[in-house]
């Protein structure tokens, strides 16, 4: 089992490293203290959605990454700072 | 004259309706920290109309569509109460996300003022705001407002400004076009357009020199305290710090001269009633009332200096990142980062620190953090604490911090258990949490929230404490005939009688003695209580000497008097420690799960929880010393599996549950 596993994490690697536009989809792949512009929030969540967009955090703003602490992002939405979890940076998707 | 004090989270409302109304409401450097709306008079200083203005606090609101209890408060405000005038409190240093809410409430109808708060921290950042050009753009006044600062904070011009338009019409500077309120989709669309209204005016009215999202030192800062390994340990030694210094150097240090006042009084009591009072007046006064308030009031330093300190915690913005550095531990057990502001807020009160779960959005993780907050030993346990380290334990540190640790783990245990049985193991949830900038703490703030506790603490002592251990005294000084009980009859008397029940079921955990049972029970009216009644009802007042917070001559002897092993000693202080808190704490869970069935799970987990723990620390801990098991195992055994067993049962039926569905859920 944990062999299949390991075999499909591999796998998705090496695609991903073979195709380089795919690379950055969300914002756990993000660099840090680049600016990106945010393309959807992908979550069935509405009310995380709403909440998101009363911080000022939808499509078409900018967003960045200050710095990775713990398993938390620093991120920085219109003039405030946030720290978000990887659950809710993989659901941020950006371009 | 009503006026509302609105705005975000964390944008120093609650600091600037102090300023205004001079009252003392608890504020905190994160987001959320109101949570029910306030009331108060402005200050006549402020105030120079003639009619009376009262001023309403009200919980942050990111924007005006309710989607949790703090917005929905704001809501129904406005729209219900109309108040004369509106207050928007304007972070300074986020104004794109400030106005945004701004031009919502100018569509009220209800005249509004902008107060521009925390402009001092935008002279520190070099950001310029053109506050004329913001007002003609906003069509409505805009104060510039420093509600931490002295005099010059410009409170006294809002307030002149709010005298002026309280009669005057507004015209909202931002009009929705042919929005469908039903239509989501349509409110949407609006509200997109809403913020490129708010942009375009921050572009024409603002200046700043250091852009947002470049690195600055509060970064750097929140890269050591919320470190991946350092994270933890700097928390460790922050809290460790805050219990030395209370509890061990400047707590006694105060207390000193406390105990000091209180042996004066008792020995001009003593003095002035001479011997012609009758013996059982007299010692209902001196030992009763005088000795077992008089052994709570030594230990008051020790709580102030503690909530002083947590104070200062909560003012730096320190909080939002010990929730960060915990979310990874946390999640493990279903919960999230944010359960532990209230946790440890609750190291001062349990009270304020469940009230404190009202900003966790996920409804379970609400509800779990409320139930479990209370076994972080609060304030007032402390006594009890210190009371059986120093009688029973030598007055070994270990005690207390193993209490802590002990603490810590039966949280994460609860709350692993508890998501298990709600079947939301599976369940998903995101966190997110606003990482306000440092400050400094201020020290009168810190000062006037300790104060306030003292008060607090002071009356509760002098009334419900008071009445407590005077009702006690009587109780066990009578019979059911109203006779005197004999020197060696007092198990027939009145407390005897009612706590002798609720000992035989005490027995299993090593305390089945009707004096232990009585304290316990009045430690349900306050926590306080426990160490003033079993002064009271094993009459050694005398012994407890709560100078040192050892008992220096008398600790044998009240070891003796009591006659329990060391080993039923630590059963009763864990009982004590981790069965339900104090009713008034109940009170505020009640509120905070607004669920009868979650109240009664919770309260009886609490007591499943104190009994287990008890039960266990004295059969195994009897075993080891003597080699025999303790009194009371088997029924204790049947009754513990009995509870163990039937935990097990909803965890199978929660997993069962799990299995057919698949929660997403915010924190």
């Amino acid at each position: 089992m944990d062999v299949i596993m390991n075999n499909e994490y591999m796998l998705n690697t090496f695609n991903n490293t073979n195709n380089p536009k795919n690379l950055i989809t969300n914002l756990s792949q993000a660099e840090i203290n680049k600016e990106y512009k945010i393309k959807d929030i992908q979550t069935d969540d509405e009310e995380l959605k709403d909440f998101l967009f009363t911080l000022g955090c939808y499509k078409g703003e900018a967003i960045t990454i200050i710095s990775v602490l713990v398993d938390n992002y620093v991120i920085t939405v219109k003039d405030a700072r946030y720290s978000i979890d990887n659950d809710l940076a993989e659901a941020i998707i950006i371009n | 004259m009503k006026i509302a004090l609105t705005g975000n989270p964390n944008s120093g409302k609650t600091t600037l309706f102090n300023a205004l109304t001079g009252k003392i409401e608890k504020v905190g450097n994160w987001a959320g920290v109101t949570i029910d709306k306030k009331e108060g008079a402005i200050k006549k200083s402020l105030n120079k109309t003639s009619q009376t203005m009262i001023a309403v606090d009200l919980p942050g609101a990111y924007s005006m569509s309710p989607f949790t209890s703090e917005e929905t408060i704001t809501n129904e405000f406005v729209n219900n109460e109309s108040p004369n005038v509106l207050i928007n409190i304007v972070d300074a240093t986020n104004l794109s996300r400030s106005l945004f809410f701004t031009t919502q409430l100018l569509e009220l109808g209800i005249p509004v003022v902008v107060a521009l708060n925390k402009s001092d921290l935008n002279i520190k950042k070099k950001t310029i705001i053109d506050i004329q050009k913001l007002a003609d753009e906003l069509k409505c006044p805009v104060v510039e407002t420093v509600s931490t600062g002295g005099s010059n904070n410009g409170l006294k011009k809002l307030i002149k400004e709010v005298g002026l338009v309280s009669e005057s019409k507004q015209e909202a500077p931002f009009k929705p076009l042919n929005i469908n309120m039903e239509d989501k989709e349509s409110v949407k669309e609006s509200d997109i357009r809403r913020y490129e209204f708010v942009n375009s005016i921050v572009a024409k009215v603002e200046i700043k020199k250091v852009r947002a999202n470049i690195q600055t030192k509060q970064d750097m800062f929140d890269r050591i305290l919320a470190h991946k390994w350092l994270g933890i340990p700097i928390f460790a030694a922050v809290m460790w710090m805050v219990f030395s210094l209370s509890q061990t150097y400047i707590g006694p240090l105060i207390a000193d001269v406390l105990v000091g006042w209180i042996d004066g009084f008792y020995d001009l009591v003593e003095g002035l009633m001479g011997d012609n009072v009758s013996p059982l007046l007299s010692a209902l006064l001196l030992d009763g009332i005088i000795g077992g308030v008089g052994a709570l009031v030594g230990f008051l330093p020790l709580i102030m200096v503690l909530f002083f300190l947590l104070a200062l915690l909560e003012d730096c913005g320190y909080m939002a990142r010990v929730a960060v550095i915990t979310d990874r531990f946390f999640k493990r057990v279903g919960l999230s980062g944010k359960s532990i502001i209230p946790m440890v807020i609750g190291l001062g009160c349990a009270i304020p620190g469940v009230m404190a779960t009202r900003t966790i959005k996920n409804e379970r993780q609400r509800r779990t953090t409320a139930m479990l907050t209370p076994f972080m030993p609060c304030g007032a346990k402390l006594p009890v604490v210190a009371l059986f380290a120093g009688v029973f334990f030598n007055n070994a540190a270990w005690v207390g911090t193993m209490m802590y640790f002990l603490a810590i783990g039966i949280i994460l245990l609860g709350a692993a258990i508890i998501v298990r049985i709600t079947g939301e193991k599976n369940s998903r949830s995101y966190f997110i949490m606003e990482l306000p900038e440092y400050r400094f703490p201020s020290i009168k703030r810190a000062a006037i929230s300790m104060l306030s506790r003292a008060k607090a603490f002071i009356i509760k002592a002098g009334t419900i404490i008071l009445l407590c251990n005077a009702i006690i005294h009587i109780m066990q000084t009578f019979n059911w005939r109203f006779e005197v009980v004999a020197e060696n009859a007092a198990n027939t008397s009145i407390l005897a009688s009612i706590a002798s029940p609720f000992a035989i079921l005490m027995l299993p955990l090593g305390f089945g003695v009707w004096q232990l049972a009585a304290a316990t029970i009045t430690g349900f009216i306050a926590k306080e209580n426990v160490v003033g009644t079993l002064a009271v009802v094993y009459g050694i007042t005398n012994f407890i000497d709560t100078e040192e917070l050892v008992l220096i001559n008398g600790a044998t002897n009240v070891a003796g008097v009591m006659g329990l092993t060391s080993i039923a000693a630590l059963s009763y202080l864990m009982f004590n420690l981790f069965s339900p808190p104090c009713f008034a704490a109940i009170g505020a869970m009640n509120a905070e799960m607004e669920s009868g069935k979650w109240l009664l799970a919770g309260v009886g987990f609490q007591l499943g929880m104190g009994y287990v723990v008890a039960f266990i620390t004295y059969q195994v801990g009897t075993l080891i010393t003597t080699g025999v098991i303790g009194s009371g195992f088997i029924p204790g055994l049947i009754a513990v599996t009995v509870m163990i067993g039937y935990v097990l049962y909803l965890i199978k039926k929660g997993d069962i549950k799990a299995k057919t569905k698949k929660v997403i859920r915010t924190s």
